[in-house]
């Protein structure tokens, strides 16, 4: 009976909070210094065009006849057109995502595979200057901006060493000679399902810098919770006890201690994930990545605000949702935390 | 036990992914078989499905390869243009890159100092009256568009009626009277007063020749055109377009020019806004035609053996307007002296990277009207202060608010250049960049209370600037469109009014009433001329045949030109 | 960035020396924070004193010298000049006021917007915590650069747009924080006993209250610092923040982008002073953090 109440509870609040997203989100639009019907026509446009496509747009309307119109629209799953390219936003949104997925999913597996060793290490040997090494390292990947990090790499590795590719998620012949078959938008997996190994050379290759430009700060972060849960897992009783027993020191550090101290670092990654994606803007910015970022700043630069309505709307419904689907999957699992 | 809460959302946002990925999927367009490549080596059965088109689920296939595992020949391009529109009546902007490659018009006018002035494309020959109201031309015949429809009078008329109507550049046919279909490849254009229909029909805008059945889809659909669909003439076709990032044309097998070896078969064309990645693509081999380097890297490619660089003027110009409706910029004497303390080398060196020549007149050099008669303000700071002072603004002592485009580099780089001269005179400048929709709605919706100074990059639409640049910008008019000093002098108007209506039967006289307009403009100085710009082109030494045309500067390359060993 | 802060302690000892004093004990003891302490300092100084400090103040602020252009770093320009002629040493100092100053100044407003109804919803609870908290929860569903960038936009590029847009999505963390921080003192016996003798509830926030959140509110902004910085840069740096010809730091990176091949000093300088002023912020927080750690008090 708690776990309905609460799930209605939440799926309540989770309505509301929608709601106001989309007020403010539609707000926004309608407080940009400039009239809609000018920037969707574009310049040179005739006043009798604007004109036209205002009534067209429903702009004569009451601001809040405008809003029901535009939320009825949105549910239908129609989020208008882009200004910029005349294309549905929704299209484009779905048609970008993948590729910024695809950048944040490496960065991350970079991260945990980087950073969890880096913050064990760091424990193994805490206060001497391996472990001074890697916390001050660990602070300077977090204080990078990435929309510099990310110039300084393409500098060195593709301008100065010629190693890796400048920008870009795939080399521009690839479509010609070794095209890839689309399965599930993420080039990587798509590339190895398909057998395509020189398109996965490449798309790998492509993927190198900016998932590490985007993974700076996530490395940073996990290796000083690593080192900080490890510690104190290391410092519990049961830890003491097994070293009394004499068993070697490297399997109560891999067996026992990082099992333990996993856990915390796992709140860090999702952290992390939701961090990362604000990242994104600048990395995709730096390296011409086709995916949702890039088309955000270029939406935000050119006040094309379906596609800003839009994307903030995407962006802030898939925090709400997946918080919702989580807090309910809790409280399932372990009832006794989320109920109360 | 907090940390579930994060796995769980791992698992979701990658469940979610998928679902996504499944969604993109769904939206995108089969495509016919792409080729093979001998080069994939494992599971050639299912390589064998791998479709040509990629990334964004929205692009649109027209292509049928055929079997044979042949590598295309491919043009690989960095280009700065965007596209606003692929709607061919529409277009009025960067897009024109490309359209000039996928579309045509009944002829191509060719650059200064040709032979002949005119390439003809659709029409083989044509003629008018004498006082230029009616033309005739005669199409070419067993002309294809690219849907199969062929090319006829009747095709030409509806473009042409669908320019008059709904054209972004809908105002070049203004004296468009109507259009008539006299025999299957002859068509006749009736014109309500004089005009140079010759050069109107070869404009790069609102004078493509398009399918009639493309043009009836358009205006069923709005946006038919805009997945990338196209239905021209042109040498070229689309064949998958990925908004911001990439275009991909196929040759039209069949061209009515035909096709040559050493041609392309496709165009990749990477939309690159960076100059500095263009250079650095073109330096890696990434491609093989850039569009924009930064200037100060000119020379590298000067010094480089495999590399031609060419410099040619453009007809490109920028103005700055004066809000003559305000004081103290009412007075003919303070907009002297504002002009006379214009850093003109200093805005061309550093605001064009040298790129350019200081203006005549509102007419860039190489376009008609253009005359070497037109004067010329100098950068003279002391003749600005007495002209000041005998305007009553001996310490000069106000502020004007300068407006510019924030999308446009070179105007951001004008701006402080400006102020630091002005300056020196004593007058403070308020610099306010905005985009170029907010900065022309202020201009254009309460000209009293607008900027003081609105910069502004310009070019005539077809290749007339008397009765473009000139009208367009200075000629009073009811409500401002581009004559955004709001300048009202009927001895001017007269002059062009006159100058225009004898273009197409006395070129001579018509120049002289421009000249003397044009003296008159710079002697009120409703504006500054800053400068004309040039185009620079890096053209590797493999590629042959490039050709640059003044008249279409934003056509960097025509494609069909180029050639190149496979 | 605001993850990592919330995961700081709300926890901290009641009634001990004061919270400023405290903290200034914690940085003293450590050469490393004490280091970022004075760096920060001096930058700040430098930011003050902008115009006294930089070698050509007038080109700091915009002005042009045609003559200098891209000269690259010698005796007369330490960090050369730029497209402009003007000397990019002076651009950095002059433009730390929009990349520092402004940064710290959108902390301050969001602790000041944020910290009074924090301890509102917390200390009084029911329909007000309610509806409080209902409204950070509507700010805090927004990716939180997204929402700033978004705001930016809509209501025009320029700096003063993206300190407010900044302020707007930043202050909820600050009231989640106080609240919490309330919540818990509200239980502790000395707050309870107050209560109990009928202390008026405005002398126990004055008295008991408000200096037990001083020091958790002191330590999340030093931690904030570092990510506000880095999010207003990035603003400047896609062309939503300072418009040219003013300078900031983000935006030289991303002006010095186009010349990064010859003229590599153009974005480098303002790039590393970012770096440098964040890494210092990070450097004191993290020793905060360590110290002010619940697990240290158990």
């Amino acid at each position: 009976m708690r776990k309905l109440e609460f799930l209605i509870r939440r799926l309540l609040t989770s309505f509301l909070v929608l709601i106001g997203v989309s007020i403010i989100t539609f707000a926004l639009a309608r407080i940009v210094p400039s009239n809609p019907a000018a920037l969707y026509i574009g310049p040179r446009a005739r006043p009798e065009d604007i004109e036209r496509v205002s009534r067209e747009l429903g702009l004569d309307k009451p601001i809040t006849v405008q809003y029901i119109r535009y939320m009825k629209d949105v549910l239908h799953g129609d989020l208008g057109n882009s200004i910029a390219t005349k294309r549905p936003v929704r299209q484009e949104i779905s048609g970008r995502f993948p590729a910024t997925l695809e950048l944040l999913f490496t960065a991350m597996l970079l991260a945990v595979v980087i950073g969890v060793p880096l913050g064990v290490i760091s424990a193994q040997w805490q206060g001497k200057w391996v472990d001074v090494i890697v916390r001050t390292s660990s602070i300077f990947g977090v204080s990078m901006p990435a929309f510099w990090l990310g110039l300084l790499v393409q500098i060195i590795f593709f301008r100065s060493l010629g190693w890796l590719p400048l920008s870009g998620r795939v080399d521009s012949d690839l479509r010609f000679t070794n095209p890839i078959e689309i399965i599930t938008n993420f080039y990587l997996l798509d590339t190895i399902l398909t057998h395509n190994w020189i398109a996965f050379k490449d798309v790998a290759l492509h993927l190198v810098l900016p998932a590490f430009t985007l993974a700076a700060y996530p490395i940073g972060l996990i290796a000083r919770m690593t080192r900080a849960a490890m510690i104190e897992v290391m410092g519990q009783d049961y830890i003491r006890s097994a070293r009394a027993y004499g068993l070697p020191n490297r399997l109560i550090i891999y067996a026992l201690a990082l099992k333990n101290a996993i856990g915390p670092t796992l709140t860090v990654i999702g952290l992390t994930v939701a961090y990362s994606l604000t990242g994104a803007f600048f990395v995709e910015v730096i390296y011409n990545w086709p995916g949702l970022g890039l088309f955000t700043v270029h939406s935000l630069l050119n006040i094309d605000y379906p596609a800003i309505m839009g994307i903030t709307l995407f962006g802030a419904t898939g925090y709400i949702f997946i918080n919702l689907i989580v807090d309910i999957l809790q409280a399932w699992i372990d009832p006794r935390i989320s109920l109360n | 036990m907090k940390h579930y809460k994060w796995y769980f959302l791992i698992i979701v946002l990658m469940a979610l992914s998928v679902l996504l990925s499944a969604c993109g999927k769904a939206e995108t367009p089969t495509a016919a078989p792409p080729p093979t490549k001998e080069a994939q080596v494992a599971a050639p059965t299912e390589v064998s499905e791998a479709v040509t088109e990629t990334e964004a689920p929205t692009e649109v296939s027209e292509v049928v390869e055929t079997e044979a595992p042949v590598v295309p020949h491919v043009l690989k391009v960095a280009n700065t243009a965007n596209i606003t529109t692929w709607d061919p009546v529409k277009s009025f902007s960067t897009e024109a890159a490309y359209m000039a490659n996928i579309y045509e018009q009944l002829l191509r006018i060719n650059p200064p100092d040709s032979a002949e002035q005119f390439t003809p494309l659709l029409a083989e020959r044509w003629e008018s009256n004498d006082d230029g109201t009616e033309w005739t031309f005669y199409l070419r015949k067993g002309v294809k568009f690219h849907d199969g429809e062929p090319m006829n009078a009747d095709a030409v008329k509806a473009s042409l009626e669908a320019a008059a109507d709904h054209a972004g550049a809908s105002f070049i046919w203004w004296a468009l009277d109507h259009v008539e279909a006299i025999d299957d490849y002859t068509v006749k254009i009736y014109m309500t007063a004089s005009s140079p229909v010759d050069l109107i029909a070869s404009s790069l805008y609102g004078a493509w020749i398009i399918s009639p059945k493309a043009l009836q889809a358009a205006t069923e659909d709005e946006n038919y055109f805009e997945a990338g669909v196209d239905g021209g003439t042109g040498p070229f076709t689309i064949e998958s377009y990925i908004p911001d990032q990439e275009i991909v044309l196929t040759r039209f097998d069949d061209y009515w020019g035909g096709w040559q070896d050493g041609q392309f078969d496709k165009v990749l064309i990477k939309i690159v806004p960076e100059a500095v990645t263009q250079q650095q693509m073109l330096e890696g081999g990434e491609v093989d035609l850039v569009t924009r380097i930064p200037q100060e890297n000119y020379d590298d490619f000067r010094n480089k053996p495999d590399y031609d660089v060419i410099v040619e003027p453009s007809f490109f110009n920028y103005v700055g307007f004066f809000n003559t409706l305000r004081a103290p910029l009412d007075n003919t004497k303070v907009r002297q002296a504002l002009s006379y303390a214009i850093p003109y080398d200093d805005i061309i060196k550093i605001g064009a990277y040298g790129l350019g020549t200081q203006s005549r007149g509102p007419v860039p050099a190489g376009v008609w009207p253009w005359s070497p008669d037109v004067k010329q303000y100098t950068y003279d700071l002391d003749k600005a202060r007495e002209l000041l002072a005998e305007a009553g603004f001996p310490d000069g002592g106000f502020t004007i608010k300068l407006t510019y485009a924030s999308e446009n580099a070179t105007e951001e780089a004008f701006a402080p250049l400006i102020k630091d001269s002005f300056a020196q005179i004593g007058v403070d400048v308020e610099i306010e960049p905005m985009l170029f929709s907010q900065q022309w709605e202020l201009s254009k919706s309460d000209p009293p209370n607008a900027q003081d100074m609105f910069l502004l990059l310009y070019w005539p639409t077809y290749s007339d600037a008397g009765s473009d640049n000139l009208w367009s910008m200075f000629h009073s008019s009811e409500y401002p469109f581009f004559n955004l000093s709001y300048w009202n002098n009927p001895e001017f108007d007269a002059l062009v009014d006159d100058a225009i209506g004898l273009t197409v039967t006395d070129p001579q006289t018509s120049q002289e009433k421009y000249v003397e307009a044009m003296n008159l403009l710079v002697d009120e100085a409703p504006g500054v001329f800053f400068l004309d710009t040039q185009a620079i082109f890096i053209v590797p030494k493999y590629i042959h045949g490039f050709k640059y045309n003044l008249n279409y500067p934003f056509v960097h390359h025509f494609y069909y030109e180029l050639t190149s060993e496979q | 960035m605001a993850i990592e802060s919330k995961t700081i302690s709300l926890e901290v000892p009641v009634h001990g020396e004061s919270p400023l004093k405290q903290m200034l004990g914690i940085i003293a003891r450590d050469p490393l924070s004490l280091l970022s302490t004075v760096i920060i300092i001096l930058f700040i100084l430098m930011a003050i004193f902008a115009y006294q400090i930089a070698p050509y103040p007038e080109e700091g602020a915009g002005k042009t010298h045609a003559t200098n252009t891209m000269l690259v770093p010698s005796q007369e320009h330490w960090l050369g000049t730029d497209r402009f002629g003007r000397d990019v040493l002076s651009r950095v100092i002059v433009g730390s006021r929009s990349a520092l100053i402004v940064p710290i100044g959108v902390v301050v407003f969001a602790i000041l917007i944020g910290a009074p109804l924090g301890a509102i919803a917390g200390y009084n609870g029911g329909w007000i915590d309610e509806v409080i908290m209902r409204v950070t929860d509507l700010f805090l569903a927004f990716p939180f650069l997204l929402l700033a960038m978004a705001i930016t936009a809509a209501l025009g590029r320029g700096l003063n747009h993206a300190a407010l847009a900044m302020i707007i999505s930043w202050w909820p963390w600050y009231t989640r924080l106080v609240r919490g921080v309330t919540i818990s003192l509200k239980q502790r016996a000395f707050v309870e006993a107050a209560r109990a003798v009928g202390v008026r509830d405005s002398v126990i926030i004055l008295r008991h209250i408000l200096p037990n959140i001083i020091s958790p509110i002191l330590v999340q902004a030093t931690v904030d610092l570092g990510t506000v910085i880095l999010a207003m840069g990035g603003l400047a740096f896609i062309g939503l923040g300072t418009q040219p010809p003013k300078p900031d730091w983000g935006l030289m990176i991303s002006d010095g982008r186009s010349y990064i091949l010859k003229q590599w000093w153009l974005s480098t300088f303002p790039g590393l002073a970012i770096f440098i002023v964040v890494l210092a912020f990070n450097l004191i927080g993290d020793t905060l953090r360590d110290i002010f750690d619940p697990r240290q008090y158990q």
